[in-house]
């Protein structure tokens, strides 16, 4: 009896493992191994040169992370990133948890609302970039004349991606514009998590509205906000076709995200091992903040 | 009570008022963006801008269908990329999630784990690494190169999202069957597959929703013209520095996202119960 146990259990592991073979096989080759090499890469000296005759890079001392730093490249894009991050996140959180607590009250048409409200989330990224730089586009561009007749014609040249100051914050309404609607949707499938009876009897108590909402409504929708931030976190974090679309970096290196600068680094320098040697960079501040924020928000056990 | 109910009502403005502005704010652009491509340039570029159409003209789209039918390259290979990946992702991610759902196996909380971190991974950080892969496989400017490459990055999240429609279905019609003597390829194939239909339908169009999104594989692992898919090939070849042609960018940025919008529209439902348990559990 025994046995026949560990047989079924012997081909059970069998099976399993023959189920995961192709993943582990497109993961290993087309993730890990990249990874491990991108960062063995970032203390090389490695060109397009090695790239075409294949010849190994020379280990170079640390020099594509001492040259990053000496050249002032680096820490201007984390900040950007950082700034690009934190604003991103912030501000689609506050506006799609409004947007869920409106949508999730019985408002006339929130079926309807819900469904139109993801159409600029299906919009492929480039496209949306295309959208924003045609808004303002800083001769035609409609966002240059609401400025003019908001100022009443004091401000008659606005050019939102082409001034250093305002060009970051162009990339962040396009974010925006696309990424809002995913977190909304999110929100609301947490918001529906919340028993309403609780609520009615917070309310019928006397709590009033935001003693409700942090009381009762954030920490039953905990699991889901912190998901949805999480996801939010890493899809900012990794934003390249937005930027490079809309301002390809620039003006002056304004909007040099990490994402860019590497891309800039190992595609457009070919200088591969310095591109390398900023994603790796990268890859630690990613790591380390999703961390942190997963320190800060411990996971609660709701029952 | 007659405080609180004004108080209620002034809510209530309160709410309307921030739903009209979010909402202008993300469909004004898709307003503007439809607007435009009727347009003519001359009208296009009149200022202060004008927010109907006098004559509408359908000039650009007659211009994308015959001058600059490049685009209809793109669009087909970026048909041809988008099926190819959203199959294989499914079948790799199907056989994944089934694993990971049924057996319980020290092995799979560390694959969990990788899975969830390979997510988190920035393509770029790949990217120079995978070009040097690609070419040695000989599978740099290639169809398949790509579709292997946006299938790995895809199918970690679609075999999460698999596990969880797995987790959904009960055990004990696949124990019985196991019983009677159905083999385990069976009893998955048969019998467990089945009844995720409607997952399956729903991770299916997340990955090609996603895969339809690429850009960044594709501009680095395709070099021919004839191979480049939508997203690559309007910004290598529509967004010229200074002459841009706005009524036939915005007719390409629509058509470009019509499959999309119809894909959402009819399956709206399974899209977004996929997602949402997808995220939430996963």
């Amino acid at each position: 009896m025994k046995g026949r146990l560990n047989n079924r259990r012997n081909g059970d592991r069998l099976f399993s493992a023959v189920l995961l073979i192709p993943i582990l096989v497109l993961s290993i080759a087309f993730i890990l191994i990249p990874i491990v090499e991108s960062i063995f890469l970032s203390f090389q000296d490695y060109g397009s040169k090695n790239l075409i005759s294949g010849k190994p890079g020379v280990w170079n001392n640390f020099e594509n992370y001492k040259d990053l730093f000496r050249s002032g490249k680096i820490i201007p894009s984390i900040l950007i990133t950082f700034k690009f991050v934190i604003l991103v996140v912030l501000i689609q959180f506050i506006v799609g948890m409004a947007l869920a607590l409106i949508l999730n009250s019985n408002i006339k048409g929130a079926r309807f609302l819900r469904s139109v409200m993801m159409m600029p989330w299906i919009v492929p990224t480039v496209i949306s970039a295309l959208i924003w730089m045609w808004i303002f586009q800083p001769q035609y561009g409609i966002f240059k004349y609401f400025v003019s007749v908001i100022t009443g014609g004091a401000v008659t040249d606005f050019a939102m991606l082409n001034n250093p100051q305002t060009a970051l914050w162009g990339v962040i309404i396009a974010a925006l514009w696309k990424l809002t609607p995913l977190m909304t949707l999110l929100l609301l499938a947490g918001l529906s998590n919340v028993p309403t009876d609780m609520l009615e009897a917070a309310k019928i108590d006397g709590a009033n509205a935001p003693t409700r909402f942090f009381k009762i409504i954030v920490p039953y929708m905990s699991p889901v906000i912190k998901v949805s931030v999480t996801m939010s976190i890493i899809e900012n974090f990794k934003q390249f076709p937005l930027f490079w679309t809309m301002t390809g970096g620039g003006p002056n290196d304004a909007t040099q995200t990490l994402a860019v600068l590497s891309y800039r680094e190992a595609f457009v320098s070919f200088d591969h091992g310095s591109g390398a040697a900023v994603t790796t960079i990268w890859l630690v501040l990613m790591i380390l903040v999703v961390w942190i924020f997963n320190i800060a928000f411990p996971k609660e056990e709701m029952d | 009570m007659k405080k609180q109910k004004s108080k209620n009502k002034g809510g209530k403005i309160l709410a309307v008022i921030v739903l009209i502005i979010v909402f202008i704010f993300l469909l004004f652009p898709l307003y503007w963006m439809i607007l435009t491509s009727f347009k003519t340039n001359m009208e296009a570029f009149r200022f202060p801008p004008t927010f109907t159409i006098k004559n509408p003209t359908i000039q650009s789209y007659k211009s994308l269908f015959t001058v600059n039918n490049d685009f209809f390259t793109y669009y087909i290979n970026n048909f041809i990329i988008s099926g190819l990946v959203t199959v294989l992702t499914l079948f790799v991610s199907i056989l994944a999630g089934y694993a990971l759902s049924r057996y319980n196996f020290k092995w799979n909380k560390f694959l969990i784990a990788a899975i969830t971190a390979a997510q988190m991974f920035p393509v770029v950080s790949r990217l120079i690494s995978l070009y040097g892969i690609m070419s040695r496989a000989q599978l740099i400017d290639t169809r398949a190169g790509l579709t292997f490459a946006l299938t790995a990055t895809l199918a970690p999240f679609s075999a999460m999202l698999m596990t969880s429609f797995f987790d959904g279905i009960p055990r004990e019609v696949e124990e019985a069957a196991y019983v009677d003597g159905a083999g385990r390829l069976r009893s998955f194939v048969n019998i467990a597959l089945p009844l995720t239909g409607s997952g399956i339908f729903a991770c299916g169009i997340y990955t090609f929703l996603q895969a339809w999104d690429d850009y960044l594989h594709a501009v680095t692992l395709i070099q021919t013209d004839e191979l480049r898919t939508l997203s690559a090939g309007i910004a290598l070849r529509y967004l010229g520095e200074l002459s841009y042609d706005w009524s036939l960018i915005n007719t390409i940025s629509i058509i470009g996202t019509l499959p999309m919008l119809l894909i959402f529209f009819f399956f709206n439902k399974y899209m977004v119960k996929g997602l949402v348990s997808g995220a939430v559990k996963g």
